[in-house]
């Protein structure tokens, strides 16, 4: 009895939760290539969809709106950890912990919030805002990646390039910033996938006129979707597994740790 | 004169004005925008003036029963999704962290990998499982277990399912790394002194992976309390959840100052009962 419950059971239960886990994502994907414009009828292969999503102006909008919140944010959330890390840790450490405050509230009352924030000063909305809030996103996981890193690293490294005479700019740009650069590598990719992820922020802080890919994905499936968001969807799904798994990578070969 | 000054005091204190810029985007978009909800929620707008004086209305608002409903509606959501996720996790982070030998990291990965996919999507991937037509439908009609297609979607079932099913991850990492700590050697003498796999499983295994077992849960838990997407998607709009009135007072009625009385309210009690989960559990642990 033991040894069957340990050698049958279990793998047995171990299988069935990784069918839970992808049937449904293959599934989806699967349906990106139904010939059928009724969602959920099979009526053979195409790629239709993924054309008609290529011609769609809405589509197109929603991804370079994305695409310069994402990027901007990370530049933003990232030099800013970078530069508080380095110019901050002797002095200011022990205020660090003000970063983590994002990741234990809930994520609706950082987008509630801002929205009344915004609303107060008649802060009109739009991508603008977005971008603020997914840089203060991008700050709680920035701040902490590049700060472990920092602080894996020697101390008398800094000590010894400013004995040895460099400014501390130059000690930043030619010994500390090379260094940090993995952590900085690796932040900057979660807070793009963060920020380009993003539905509650983007739903309460964009305005009615910006939309984002999750935004446009929400509003199509909430009339009832349709094959072309399969087909956005495929696309977004091996686009973001392809970054984790070159973020996995990177920590598999302790070139980085996050979190 | 007064730039060069300017120039002087910049540089002296340069390595401060750098560190700063972070701090005060915390402050504005963080700390700020905290303290204006709350500020907020004691305010109330007089109908004809416009003008906000301060009061306990909004709150008083709230001591009726629909609210607490609605409350009670997350809180039920967040408690049923932690413990369904936790006996679906454990015995697959047993496994993983106990009986598989190579390719450990592999399979964690296959664990982590629909993380990366937007919960948008995963809400959306549901719709072609419980769908008149969908996959679970297909497959009863075809096993004669039914003769008509079951409604499955735009239920409470089918929130719960997909909640539970987007979760499950944030719970099998901390039982996975508490479990792969256990010493082997504490489970053979269990067994060795004569106790059974049950009893050894129940008085040795569960008590050592305690610490991942609450972290687990309140990882669930407190997300799945406001949980906003998978209700709006998948439950028909039927039925509201305490996302959902928030929603509703920021962005239907734009009535800030109840909105901001109900955010706080409904986090303070999930907060607090976060934190009786989490007394009960230290205690069973000592």
């Amino acid at each position: 009895m033991n040894i069957n419950m340990k050698s049958f059971c279990l793998p047995l239960f171990v299988t069935l939760f990784f069918l839970f886990l992808y049937v449904p994502i293959i599934v989806l994907i699967l349906y990106s290539f139904n010939a059928s414009t009724m969602p959920y009828e099979w009526k053979g292969f195409t790629t239709m969809w993924y054309k008609q999503l290529f011609a769609s102006k809405e589509a197109w909008q929603a991804l370079s709106n994305s695409l310069i919140v994402s990027t901007v944010s990370v530049f933003l959330s990232v030099t800013m950890a970078v530069l508080v890390v380095y110019n901050g840790f002797e002095r200011l450490n022990r205020f660090f912990v003000f970063f983590y405050g994002t990741l234990v509230i809930p994520e609706i009352v950082l987008a509630v919030g801002l929205l009344g924030f915004f609303s107060l000063f008649s802060v009109s909305l739009g991508l603008a805002t977005l971008i603020a809030g997914h840089t203060l996103l991008g700050l709680g996981y920035a701040v902490p990646i590049v700060h472990s890193r920092f602080c894996e690293l020697e101390r008398h490294l800094t000590e010894a390039s400013l004995d040895l005479g460099a400014t501390r700019s130059q000690t930043f740009f030619r010994v500390i910033f090379p260094l940090l650069m993995p952590s900085v590598f690796a932040a900057s990719l979660l807070v793009f996938v963060i920020s380009l992820d993003d539905f509650l922020i983007a739903f309460f802080c964009a305005g009615a006129e910006t939309q984002t890919l999750p935004l446009y994905i929400f509003s199509v499936v909430r009339s009832g979707g349709s094959p072309m968001v399969n087909a956005l969807s495929t696309i977004m799904i091996f686009v973001g597994a392809l970054i984790v798994s070159f973020i996995a990578l990177l920590q598999a070969r302790k070139v980085v740790t996050i979190v | 004169m007064k730039k060069e000054d300017l120039r002087a005091l910049f540089e002296k204190n340069m390595q401060f004005f750098m560190s700063i810029p972070a701090f005060v985007w915390i402050m504005i978009f963080f700390y700020v925008p905290l303290m204006t909800i709350l500020g907020r929620s004691f305010f109330v707008r007089s109908r004809v003036t416009f003008v906000p004086s301060p009061s306990l209305e909004n709150y008083a608002t709230f001591f009726d029963c629909t609210y607490f409903t609605i409350i009670n509606r997350s809180l039920l959501l967040a408690l049923i999704t932690a413990v369904a996720c936790l006996l679906i996790a454990y015995p697959v982070a047993y496994f993983i962290a106990r009986h598989v030998k190579t390719g450990k990291n592999i399979l964690l990965f296959l664990v982590m990998l629909p993380f990366s996919v937007n919960m948008l999507i995963q809400a959306y991937s549901w719709f072609f499982m419980l769908g008149k037509t969908g996959i679970i439908n297909t497959l009863l009609l075809n096993l004669g277990i039914i003769s008509q297609p079951l409604h499955l979607l735009n239920t409470s079932g089918a929130v719960y399912v997909c909640v539970i099913y987007c979760y499950v991850p944030f719970m099998i990492l901390p039982l996975y790394t508490a479990l792969e700590k256990i010493d082997a050697r504490f489970i053979e003498a269990s067994l060795d002194l004569g106790a059974n796999w049950l009893q050894t499983f129940g008085r040795v295994i569960i008590p050592l992976s305690l610490p991942g077992i609450s972290t687990g849960f309140f990882l669930v838990f407190i997300p799945a309390f406001g949980e906003f997407v998978i209700p709006a998607l998948l439950g028909g709009g039927k039925q509201m959840y305490a996302s959902s009135l928030i929603s509703y007072y920021f962005l239907t009625t734009r009535n800030l100052a109840l909105g901001s009385a109900f955010t706080l309210l409904s986090s303070a009690i999930v907060l607090f009962v976060a934190y009786v989960i989490y007394s009960w559990l230290k205690k069973i642990r000592s």
